[in-house]
């Protein structure tokens, strides 16, 4: 009896599977064959082309958590602007600026039409296709009104794919005024002296290419894009003995402060604020808000410190990437989307998050306005970025080598001559090119 | 002669004991950490010291009540979802599978056994790009019965362990229920099962656990469809560079959560344990 019951049972569901198969096969061919983006098509009465004549346009948009609310303010803006073309909806997801990348490699047609990144992910993204390049007036558009260094983070191969957004996605000295003068700040020996005078630390994550890279770059091993294969990293020609030479300076002067020093990752350096431990320590835009939090008043912000090489101060160099809006290639509304993306680059919206958000703007009016100029942080941060390598076409292979060297450079117990120095580089290069 | 006998074998026991003793302290101490930390009410992600200083329950509170961002409790409840479901699938499919090799006698049953074996090799993540697109064809991704698919579908290739176990019970009382009239299915169930509780138990935990620790295929799954995530998933995004000073200490509380239902399930499944063992014993 329950035998029979089973086995009807069984097929019943045998068959519900199969069906459930075909349906779904058929659904989904559906949606692909109407999904034929229609780039270019320009109608002569609106911005939005074509689009706009099919009812109402459907956006997604994925944008970090920390953004969600301005996002939607700027895209509700950016409906009613539109509203005399098209009406238009559009959806806000949150996601990080990581994930794009790894998602829409996985899936294009699952993607954001407009979406968040960040720079270092640009190649794969091209490389997959996913970014439509932006071409014509909005390419003039786009390099008129940010700053340099963030349009090249937005090139591939002389070839400009997403729109800027900020203009600060790196890190610089952060301190407590309390310990570190501002006179102080200038220099690294001042700022290590002066928290040793109050016997605080100075938190540095060496053993994280991001940053160990400062030792890399400071005596001029630069890199440059990718050699021909699009591959192997190269690298900006160098002189040894200056490289060898800066290494050498920021291992002899953390050595000499080594009971202060503290290769630690990057929290530590406001978790250390706020147990007041810390005095100084370099720390990303990203924790800005924290340390302000911690110290109130006391929160210094400044570029990167100089480095006394051989008896001239050297300005530290470092990575600086930049966060773009990018448009999926495989959007159904392309020409909406691009517009949707410009005005989310646009002065206004920079200028709000850089108000609601703290964020480093990255168009050129917003970066000299009064706004900026008064907000140690924010200036700071953009200041840093004349002082640094874009964080742009950096092989996979770059970060672990780097921070190998990172963590021998301040390795106190070790001896390390200027002879090892120089193997230690060349080593290094050699790692990253080879992998 | 006596003396220094129980005087080495002291000896030896203590420096057993120390070495056991170091050796469990090691092991347990990251979840002691754990434990105090989610309670911690000072300071961001680190502190300097081991044992916090002030304690506060509000870490857990937030978990609950803060889900603007981080919708701790729905993905919970979606974890719990999809692992009670994994469970049973995964349980009934890994034992009739084992009861099959064990029980019967077939064409090429020797050679689905080794293909079995082969394939369960594979690290299941080698497939994950493949089984998305198989699972978009459905229009499956990006909900939670695709989490259920995968984690319980391969299941009865982890038949190595529990046909161990059924090749052990002889296979007299399989006759005699022949005997008396019961079909191969009535005998699974009615004679196999009731005295092979130890390994339902281990398989019923292992596949329960599965959902609670995997996050790179929900990643993949999931896409940007936050509603669905999974508590793995949820808590590794707490510790995104952006996030972590502001939600390290809910991680923490989260992760703590997280032991919770395992635990639960745990210590109820261990009477059964002890139970089927001995149970077993006397029948067999």
């Amino acid at each position: 009896m329950f035998g029979k019951a089973k086995k009807i049972c069984a097929v019943l569901l045998s068959v519900a599977v199969f069906v459930m198969a075909f349906t779904a096969c058929g659904e989904s061919s559906d949606s692909t064959s109407s999904n034929t983006g229609e780039v270019g098509n320009y109608g002569n009465y609106s911005p939005l082309g074509r689009e706009a004549e099919n009812g109402t346009i459907k956006l997604k948009v994925w944008g970090p958590d920390a953004a969600q609310e301005s996002l939607r303010e700027q895209c509700e803006e950016f409906c009613k602007l539109m509203s005399a073309y098209a009406t238009i909806k559009i959806d806000v997801v949150p996601q990080g600026e990581e994930d794009p990348a790894s998602q829409l490699l996985t899936d294009p047609t699952v993607g954001a039409d407009v979406f968040g990144f960040a720079c270092d992910s640009i190649d794969k993204l091209v490389n997959a296709g996913a970014l439509l390049e932006v071409t014509g007036a909005d390419k003039d558009y786009v390099v008129e009104n940010n700053v340099e260094g963030s349009v090249l983070a937005a090139t591939v191969d002389d070839k400009i794919y997403a729109y800027p957004e900020t203009g600060d996605n790196s890190y610089c000295l952060v301190y407590d005024k309390s310990v570190v003068s501002e006179n102080q700040a200038k220099t690294l020996e001042g700022v290590l002296e002066a928290c040793k005078a109050q016997n605080k630390k100075f938190v540095m994550e060496a053993n994280n290419g991001y940053y160990a890279c400062m030792f890399l770059f400071t005596g001029g091993v630069t890199i440059d894009g990718y050699e021909e294969d699009g591959t192997t990293q190269k690298f900006a020609p160098y002189n040894m003995d200056t490289a060898t030479s800066t290494v050498m300076a920021f291992r002899e002067l953390f050595s000499k402060y080594k009971d202060i020093f503290v290769n630690g990752e990057v929290t530590k350096v406001v978790d250390g604020f706020k147990s007041g431990t810390v005095g100084a320590g370099i720390d990303g835009s990203w924790n800005f808000s924290y340390a302000k939090e911690a110290l109130g008043t006391n929160a210094g912000f400044a570029v990167l410190p100089t480095i006394n090489v051989n008896g001239t101060p050297t300005q530290i160099v470092n990575m600086f990437g930049y966060k773009l809006i990018g448009v999926n290639s495989s959007s159904k509304y392309p020409n909406t989307s691009i517009e949707l993306a410009k005005f989310l680059t646009n002065e206004e919206c920079q200028k709000d998050r850089a108000v609601d958000l703290n964020w480093g703007p990255s168009n050129k009016n917003v970066a000299e306005s009064t706004l900026i100029k008064s907000d140690a942080a924010l200036s700071s941060i953009l200041e840093q970025s004349k002082n640094s390598v874009p964080q742009v076409a950096v092989s996979q292979n770059f970060w672990q080598p780097v921070a190998t060297l990172g963590n021998i450079v301040v390795d106190f117990d070790n001896e390390f001559t200027d002879k090892d120095c120089q193997e230690l580089i060349k080593k290094t290069i050699a790692n990253v090119r080879e992998g | 002669m006596i003396k220094s006998y129980r005087l080495s074998r002291m000896i030896s026991d203590i420096v057993i004991y120390v070495i056991l003793g170091g050796l469990g302290l090691i092991w347990v101490s990251p979840l002691v950490w754990l434990l105090f930390h989610s309670f911690r009410k000072e300071g961001g992600v680190s502190v300097p010291y081991v044992f916090p200083k002030e304690y506060t329950l509000d870490n857990y509170k937030a978990l609950f009540t803060n889900t603007d961002v981080f919708d701790y409790p729905r993905w919970f409840l979606n974890t719990f979802v999809v692992a009670v479901f994994a469970c049973i699938i995964s349980t009934l499919s890994v034992l009739m599978v084992s009861y099959a090799f064990s029980r019967l006698r077939f064409k090429s049953r020797k050679m689905f056994i080794n293909i079995g074996m082969v394939l369960g090799m594979f690290p299941g993540f080698m497939t994950m790009i493949a089984l998305y697109y198989l699972l978009k064809a459905m229009n499956l991704t990006q909900t939670l019965p695709a989490l259920v698919i995968c984690y319980s579908a391969g299941a009865g290739l982890g038949f190595a362990i529990s046909k161990g176990f059924f090749d052990t019970i002889p296979r007299a009382l399989d006759e005699a229920a022949t005997i008396d009239g019961a079909t191969r299915n009535q005998i699974f169930w009615k004679i196999i099962l009731p005295i092979s509780k130890p390994i339902l138990v281990y398989t019923v935990l292992t596949s329960f656990i599965g959902p609670w620790c995997d996050f790179i295929l929900v990643k993949i799954i999931m896409g940007d469809n936050r509603d669905n995530y999974t508590v793995a998933l949820g808590l590794q995004r707490m510790t995104d560079k952006e996030y972590k000073q502001t939600y390290f200490k809910q991680f923490l509380a989260g992760s703590v959560i997280v032991a919770i239902p395992i635990t639960v399930l745990f210590l109820k499944m261990q009477n059964y344990y002890v139970e089927g063992v001995t149970a077993g014993g006397v029948k067999g």
